[in-house]
């Protein structure tokens, strides 16, 4: 099954919205891992992606493969759907 | 300089200025001439031992006299002939040590050194730097380095400190030019616009008028800054701030002046202890958006009425005959070590016509002779770099002196580098521990940088007459060196050691090896950011060079971490030929192909903010340039690394003076055993002859990217292409 | 090697191209691929070298029906057996981690086309959208020829040891040689289906001035023709090692001269 990796920071006008957005998904039963890149986990994560900007979505397969990401900007639910095998 | 004493028995008439002695004296039937430093000689007069107590500890007279009085006994009774004043102050040392004044001890400390330590100095090349050559103007440097490094570690560090750098926990760069700052970055606009006017000098000169005469005003004010800077000088924009001055100048005149400018800077023997400047060029294709609407300044300092939007062409003409010199190598076909071209590499250089041209003509030089750096700029933010260790994404602030572009004169003040290794030997594989150690190596670090700060701010609040005079000269409204935009440096060795002992994987060897190393870099970013609000000073990570540190401190904690470290330290431990690898890096023999080295290194330079660097060791092997290029778009385009170099070796041979590829043992032209050879040590060319050990055993084992055929016994063939 | 797969970092915003190609194929160590059986010595994942302006990887086959004195890859000739093979699968797998990076493979040897499954290797690599380059010493004239009418591959370099006449190979090659397969190879290569370049190792002791113009003037394919200089450290033939190569700028010279021969 795909995972989710979502990356936020504290001063980000967008992050808000990309944390509801996983909310949203976890409650449809999809893996989700949050990051902080004001934290030191957040931002080592965040460096093994190259993650630059915030916020920052990142689809893996189960082999932790990236299926898709958007970085810098917040997709929509139905953007982010069509890489999930879930409800297929 | 040493001061001597004799001592004749049976003289009976003394002269001596002390009333008390002279009773002693003639008790004592000696006679003691004491030879000084200012090459005279002077009678035993015990007052001295007083005088020098009292100045420079904070004793009481009395307690003074005592020990003076102690001393002077201990001398006549010993009967011995000669005895030194480095002695005498030896034996007073004793009795303050005796009576638990340590303090006063140190006070009274004598820097200097052993006789056999200044003849093996004169006699043989220094190693720690290979950018010293040997001879008696090095010596003199050595010389100087090492009393001043002994003065650094009594007097301008704190004990703390200094013990952690004495014990290796730390390293504190150029200590032996601790009464300067590290390295620094310079606009060519400061000199076009003031001339050649420094404190101290003879004569003063106007701004030039002439292309010739402003390279000659760039060499020496690169030599009076050398005098003033431990490390690197970096000029930025050169070819751009040179192209006022060359518009209408033919090719010939043009190759010319760029021939003129790099061997005036690759030539040793002109400066400091024989020392080539540490130089390096900042160049580019187009026209950096910071300055397309500046005014340019001109021929006599003056602006020009144009833009530097408007010198494209000129700035675009004097890089590429840069490149041309640098193609060809000098005289004997040999790379030019010095000046380092850094060619930055953004989005605009892509916009720019001629670009791929470009692009292929300093590929050719990295082939051929491995020269050229290329800097990786992206995004829209404006950024320089402007001396190997040093770069910046420019502020606001920035940008408004980007206008006044002879403003834009920066400095990192102090290097100084952890030793991750010994973090993780002291954690016992405990990540909470790991993590308080490395946060307390940090403070001492920081701990340092306070105190290197208010020394250097010591010596500059004298002004233009103290010793920092042309830091301090003003011909702007600001002094030359701005305190307030100085960085501070904190640099790693041995991150893939460290998580290797903590984690018993190197960080080639599994993701979570590799992902703790990011863990590892990542802590100590928020730290130094931290730090930086903390003190309000600018605390950066770099990537150490460590040319002579990941040897020391692999010898240090083969020393104190044994038998641990044995399995740990990279090299040869039979030929003692042991290093740790360069900060972030990873093993240099471990099978990775370039693709991997610069995307996966380059994930941790976005957490280092003062420029980082990978390698791509070519040994033999000469490069399609096309391909080179192929590669270096891809890395712009496809990881974060921040700056490539390739880097392919040579033998050159003494006997013949020729210069061919490959690293060998003898020449392949004449057969000559007469050779050396020359590949880069860490930021730059050198001869192989004057490497440490370290960096010798580190050659031995960099992966060339060759290819191989493995054995079924696990041996491997290398193959030719 | 990273025995894991490393990230992909994109750099790039919105949806990342990778997840449509990815799904194109499936991943290495899955599924029975039904893999050749050619068996591939070594394997360089990256060159500057091979193909000009490409970053390629390098594919290395055994044996020779060539024994040049100056071969360095000999161990790959005369003992073969010992060294550990690299299965086709995990080449594959290395080569789609550098998707993106890696445009091409180049095949050579020892002589690829010794081997019988030759054409099933490079239908693989080419399946995987990789173009490929193949060195030859040319003795197999019909296995080119087949290769090259259906265009299977992208560019063809051949090996040329002497000037084109039964002697000067045969002292050249270091063994027997039916010479008119190699004229045969040279004929098939210049009619220019695919990108194509002879490659001469020039070694002082075998070849003059005189014998690069000859062959040269046989082959008239101007800047087609390339040199490339000998290597005296360990040669097939040992008493190679005492001769010293050619200056490279004079060896450029030449080459330049040469080149303007159409």
């Amino acid at each position: 099954m795909e995972s989710i990796k979502i990356f936020v920071k504290a001063k980000c006008p967008r992050c808000p919205a990309a944390k509801e957005i996983g909310i949203e998904l976890e409650k449809e039963g999809v893996p989700v891992f949050h990051y902080d890149l004001d934290t030191l986990d957040g931002l080592a994560e965040a460096s093994f992606y190259s993650v630059l900007s915030t916020p920052t979505f990142i689809i893996e397969d189960e082999e932790e493969r990236e299926l898709a990401s958007w970085r810098g900007m917040v997709p929509t639910l139905q953007e982010i759907k069509q890489y999930l095998s879930l409800g297929r | 300089m040493s001061n001597v004493i004799g001592i004749k028995e049976e003289r009976k008439n003394l002269k001596v200025g002390d009333s008390t002695l002279r009773q002693e004296f003639e008790t004592t039937d000696m006679a003691l001439f004491v030879r000084t430093s200012e090459e005279s000689m002077n009678d035993w007069n015990r007052q001295r031992i007083v005088d020098a107590l009292i100045r420079e500890t904070y004793i009481d007279a009395g307690t003074a006299k005592e020990i003076a009085k102690e001393v002077e006994d201990l001398i006549f009774s010993s009967k011995i002939k000669m005895i030194t004043a480095p002695l005498i102050r030896e034996l007073v040392n004793t009795k303050l040590i005796e009576r638990g004044l340590e303090q006063a001890r140190k006070m009274h400390t004598r820097l200097g050194m052993p006789l056999y330590d200044v003849d093996q100095l004169i006699l043989h090349p220094n190693k720690e730097n290979a950018n010293v050559p040997h001879g008696p103007e090095a010596t003199n440097l050595t010389l100087a380095e090492r009393i001043k490094k002994e003065y650094a570690l009594l007097s301008v560090f704190s004990q703390e400190t200094a013990d952690a750098h004495m014990r290796g926990d730390i390293h504190l760069h150029d200590l032996g030019f601790v009464d300067r700052p590290y390295c620094s970055g310079q606009s060519l606009e400061y000199i076009k616009r003031f001339g050649l006017s420094l404190p101290n000098s003879i004569a003063m000169a106007k701004p030039a008028k002439h292309p010739e005469v402003l390279l000659a005003h760039m060499v020496k004010f690169a030599a009076a800054l050398q005098s003033n800077f431990a490390g690197a000088i970096g000029w930025d924009s050169v070819n751009l701030f040179f192209a006022p001055y060359l518009v209408g100048m033919s090719d010939r005149d043009l190759e010319q002046l760029a021939q003129m400018m790099i061997f005036e800077f690759s030539q040793q023997a002109v400066a400091r202890g024989g020392q080539a400047i540490f130089t390096d060029l900042n160049l580019y294709w187009e026209v950096p958006k910071h300055f397309e609407n500046v005014p340019a300044i001109g021929p006599g300092g003056v602006t020009t009425g144009k833009n530097y939007s408007d010198y494209l062409r000129e700035s675009q003409r004097f890089a590429w005959a840069l490149f041309n010199v640098y193609l060809d190598g000098d005289g004997s076909g040999r790379p030019f070590f010095f000046p380092k071209p850094l060619v930055h590499i953004t989005e605009k250089f892509f916009q720019t016509p001629g670009h791929f041209d470009f692009l292929h003509h300093i590929c050719e030089v990295a082939s051929e002779k491995g020269n050229t750096y290329f800097v990786l700029d992206r995004g829209e933010t404006a950024k320089i770099s402007e001396c190997c260790r040093l770069s910046f994404k420019l502020e606001q602030s920035d940008l408004e002196d980007a206008k006044e572009p002879w403003k834009m004169r920066y400095c990192a003040l102090q290097n100084v580098t952890l030793n991750l290794p010994r973090i993780a030997y002291l954690a016992k594989g405990e990540d909470t521990r790991l993590f308080a150690h490395l946060t307390e190596f940090i403070e001492i670090a920081v701990k340092a940088h306070l105190e290197k700060k208010a020394f250097i701010e010591k010596l500059l609040s004298i002004g233009e007459r103290g010793p920092l005079a042309l830091l301090a000269m003003n011909r702007d409204g600001s002094p030359y060196l701005r305190m307030h935009r100085v960085s501070y440096l904190i640099g790693m060795v041995g991150l893939n050691e460290m998580v290797q002992i903590h984690t018993g994987q190197e960080m080639h060897q599994s993701k979570q090896a590799f992902k703790f190393g990011l863990k590892v870099i990542a802590h100590m970013k928020l730290l130094v950011d931290k730090m930086s609000e903390r003190y309000g000073m600018h605390f950066v990570l770099e990537q150490t060079p460590a040319e002579s540190t990941a040897y020391r401190f692999a010898k240090l904690d083969l020393r104190y971490h044994s038998p641990q470290s044995g399995h740990i330290v990279k090299g040869d431990l039979s030929k003692g030929e042991v290093y740790y690898t360069n900060s972030t890096y990873l093993n240099n023999s471990a099978v990775l192909n370039p693709i991997e080295r610069v995307r996966q290194e380059g994930l941790f330079h976005p957490l280092i903010e003062a420029g980082a660097l990978t390698h791509i060791w070519l040994g033999e092997a000469k490069p399609s340039k096309t391909s080179l290029a192929n590669f270096v778009i891809k890395t712009f385009r496809q990881t974060q690394n921040d700056q490539i170099a390739f880097s392919p070796e040579f033998t050159t041979c003494n006997a013949c003076n020729r210069t061919s590829r490959g690293l060998r043992s003898i020449c392949s032209y004449c057969g000559s055993k007469e050779v050396d050879g020359i590949t880069r040590i860490t930021g730059y060319f050198t001869k192989l002859s004057s490497w440490n050990k370290g960096k010798l055993g580190e050659l031995r084992n960099r992966y060339r990217n060759q290819a191989y055929l493995q054995t079924k016994e696990g041996d491997t063939v290398l193959m030719a292409g | 090697m990273f025995p894991w797969g490393p990230p992909e970092p994109s750099i790039r915003n919105g949806k990342n191209g990778r997840a449509g190609q990815g799904l194109g194929f499936p991943p290495p160590g899955r599924g029975a691929l039904n893999l050749t059986m050619v068996e591939i010595k070594g394997f360089l994942e990256t060159s500057f070298i091979e193909w000009p302006g490409r970053i390629c990887a390098v594919l290395f086959l055994p044996h020779c029906n060539f024994r040049c004195p100056y071969c360095h890859n000999h161990p790959l000739i005369f003992y073969p057996e010992e060294f550990v093979s690299i299965a086709l699968e995990d080449v594959l797998g290395r080569l789609q981690s550098f998707e993106g990076w890696i445009d091409g493979v180049c095949i050579t040897g020892g002589e690829p086309t010794l081997h019988p499954d030759l054409s099933n290797l490079i239908h693989q690599l080419k399946a995987r959208g990789f173009p490929v380059k193949l060195d030859t010493n040319g003795s197999n004239p019909d296995i080119i020829e087949r290769l090259l009418e259906e265009r299977t591959i992208d560019v063809i370099s051949m090996d040329v040891k002497a000037p084109l006449d039964p002697f000067s190979y045969r002292k050249a090659v270091g063994s027997p040689v039916d010479f008119h397969r190699i004229l045969r190879s040279i004929e098939i290569i210049k009619r220019g289906k695919v990108e194509y370049q002879f490659r001469m190792t020039v070694v002082p002791t075998l070849h003059g001035m005189e014998e690069i113009q000859t062959l040269a003037k046989q082959l008239r394919v101007g800047p087609r023709f390339i040199l490339q200089n000998f290597n005296p450290e360990n040669p097939l033939d040992e008493s190679l090692r005492r001769i010293h190569p050619y200056d490279p700028a004079f060896l450029k010279e030449i080459e330049h001269q040469i080149q303007a021969i159409g």
